[in-house]
């Protein structure tokens, strides 16, 4: 297995070279080791599920986004690998790769203001800095986006390590993507930081307090900054054999019925309520707060008569047998998707059997926590699908919403 | 308000109801592997308030408010000792203070080889760490001694 790994790494490396010796055209000194630029104009750009900047990731959906200084466009520079997530909000970045120095933004006060990302395993601590960024043709001015690890801050307040375990998210290896792209179907990760603190916010001078924010200076989903298709995004990915595949790439489009490419059609359209959750349904259990989220590498759900591995994998399932396993989805306006079914398979199995693999639609696990009204439904649920995931009004409905 | 589930007679229901409002505010918020005794601190280090403080067969709750919306709960065992903690709300709370000093085990546990951002375990000794959440929604989670679980008291109560 070290062995298979040591080959995998050798040759993410080669082709990591391979890529920046290409260019990547254009601006800055950036990585761009990922698919080119679609021409102006598109509001697609390429997704893939790859084995990650760190070589240790499963299920990750990642794409490329480009950020200047702003009002610059020549201070730019593109970035591969960064986590396409519907789970979170907001851009975040990780400053071990991120060349150029974006300003950091300033409250009335004066003082810097200075995030505490938690991702529940660990806290990512660097100031919200604003740039312009783009991806495929779509442009956000002057968003407010997060640099993780950024050294002008080097210093964590207590609070903050102590709520994320210690453990300081803030490289690439440790992170596990060089960015991370929240695109949840609300404009904000926090509902009321404005009005409120939560640990989350800290106002830097020579000390870090927490603070409340005005919502214009936090972070939103990147896509409601627009100037057009900012109503939500679309990812679309092919199907996966039931064993898995090496990589998979799809496109994530941006815009909900404002182009020929991003049409509702017939898609069936769930309403989320005020956690981004949906009601699911699952051996008899009404699950109130579970959610689609393609921030989560497998599919979490409680079920004792499923085994849990062990020695390896303990987070995940080990079944003897591949079990296929049925669930049905309510949104908040009620309206219901019956009969969704799903396989459950043997994770060692599968994550040693083929060790070059990155895409498991079958990898399943246990929720960590006494937690028993959720079922998380993780980048699987994407496989084959094109999901909506709207924030703003659609020719089929009103954001918050999820649609299928 | 403390509820007796156990089938004692009224009057020694009431009597530790009387005991426990008094001593409530004094006893609630311990911290990992620690005296019950030993928690003043903690209270004040959260800036918390305390919600409530009941009495389940095989163990005692209380229930902590913290002022960010996050409820800590916190599992007191017969011999006096906080045997689990556990956590529901916007945030985490600072775990270094909820933990003590099993927080550095945590810090140098490795983490799964194929994990994410949503879920955590964390197994290290007689340690077990858990959580699970995703931003707007919130996070939950727990952390118990697996040792020092009393008898007779599930597993699944612990959150």
């Amino acid at each position: 297995m070290a062995l298979m790994r040591a080959l995998r790494m050798g040759l993410g490396a080669a082709l990591c070279l391979a890529a920046i010796s290409c260019g990547g055209g254009g601006s800055g000194r950036g990585i761009s080791s990922g698919p080119p630029p679609p021409p102006a104009g598109n509001n697609v750009a390429s997704v893939i599920v790859d084995q990650g900047p760190n070589n240790q990731s499963v299920n990750s959906l990642f794409t490329s986004v480009t950020v200047c200084v702003p009002g610059s466009t020549s201070s730019c520079q593109t970035i591969d690998h960064i986590q396409v997530d519907t789970g979170s909000y907001g851009l975040r970045l990780l400053a071990p790769v991120l060349t150029l120095t974006l300003p950091v933004e300033t409250l009335a006060s004066g003082n810097s203001l200075v995030e505490c990302t938690i991702f529940l395993d660990g806290f990512s601590w660097g100031p919200v800095v604003t740039a312009d960024m783009q991806i495929a043709g779509e442009t956000a001015k002057s968003l407010p986006l997060q640099v993780i690890g950024d050294s002008r801050f080097p210093t964590v307040p207590a609070n903050c390590s102590g709520m994320g375990m210690g453990k300081a998210e803030d490289t690439v290896s440790a992170f596990g993507a060089n960015g991370i792209l929240g695109i949840g179907p609300f404009e904000l990760g926090c509902g009321n930081c404005d009005t409120a603190t939560h640990g989350i916010y800290y106002a830097c001078g020579t000390t870090c307090v927490e603070t409340v924010v005005p919502t214009a200076k936090q972070e939103p989903n990147p896509v409601t900054r627009f100037a057009t298709d900012n109503n939500g995004s679309i990812v679309a990915l092919p199907a996966v054999a039931a064993n898995g595949e090496v990589t998979l790439t799809g496109s994530l489009i941006f815009g909900i019925d404002t182009q020929s490419n991003n049409q509702s059609g017939t898609q069936t359209v769930l309403t989320v309520n005020d956690l981004a959750e949906l009601t699911m349904t699952f051996n008899g259990q009404t699950l109130a707060n579970s959610f689609i989220d393609s921030g989560s590498n497998a599919i979490f759900f409680a079920d004792s008569a499923i085994p849990t591995c062990t020695t390896t994998d303990t987070d995940f399932y080990c079944p003897g047998t591949t079990q296929m396993l049925a669930l049905s989805i309510q949104g908040a306006n009620g309206v219901m998707v019956n009969n969704l079914t799903f396989g459950v398979g043997n994770a060692q199995t599968m994550l040693n059997t083929n060790q070059t693999f990155n895409v498991f639609p079958e990898l399943a696990g246990p929720l960590p926590a006494g937690n028993p009204g959720t079922f998380d439904y993780g980048l699987a649920f994407f496989y084959g699908k094109r999901v909506a995931v709207a924030v703003g009004a659609t020719s089929v409905g009103t954001g918050p919403y999820i649609a299928f | 308000m403390p509820i007796f589930r156990s089938g004692e007679i009224k009057i020694a229901a009431l009597l530790c109801t009387v005991l426990m409002t008094a001593l409530g505010p004094r006893i609630a918020g311990a911290t990992l592997g620690e005296p019950e005794i030993t928690v003043q601190s903690d209270v004040a280090q959260f800036r918390a308030s305390i919600k409530s403080s009941e009495d389940r067969v095989g163990y005692r709750i209380h229930e902590i408010q913290l002022p960010g919306g996050t409820l800590l709960r916190e599992f007191v065992a017969p011999d006096g000792n906080v045997f689990a903690v556990a956590w529901n709300g916007p945030t985490p709370p600072n775990l270094r203070q909820a933990l003590g000093k099993y927080f550095d085990a945590i810090v140098s546990a490795p983490k799964p080889r194929f994990a994410d951002h949503r879920h955590l375990q964390i197994q290290q000794g007689d340690l077990v760490v858990q959580g699970s959440g995703h931003m707007r929604a919130g996070f939950s989670g727990r952390a118990y001694l697996a040792s020092a679980i009393p008898s007779g008291v599930n597993l699944g109560d612990l959150h």
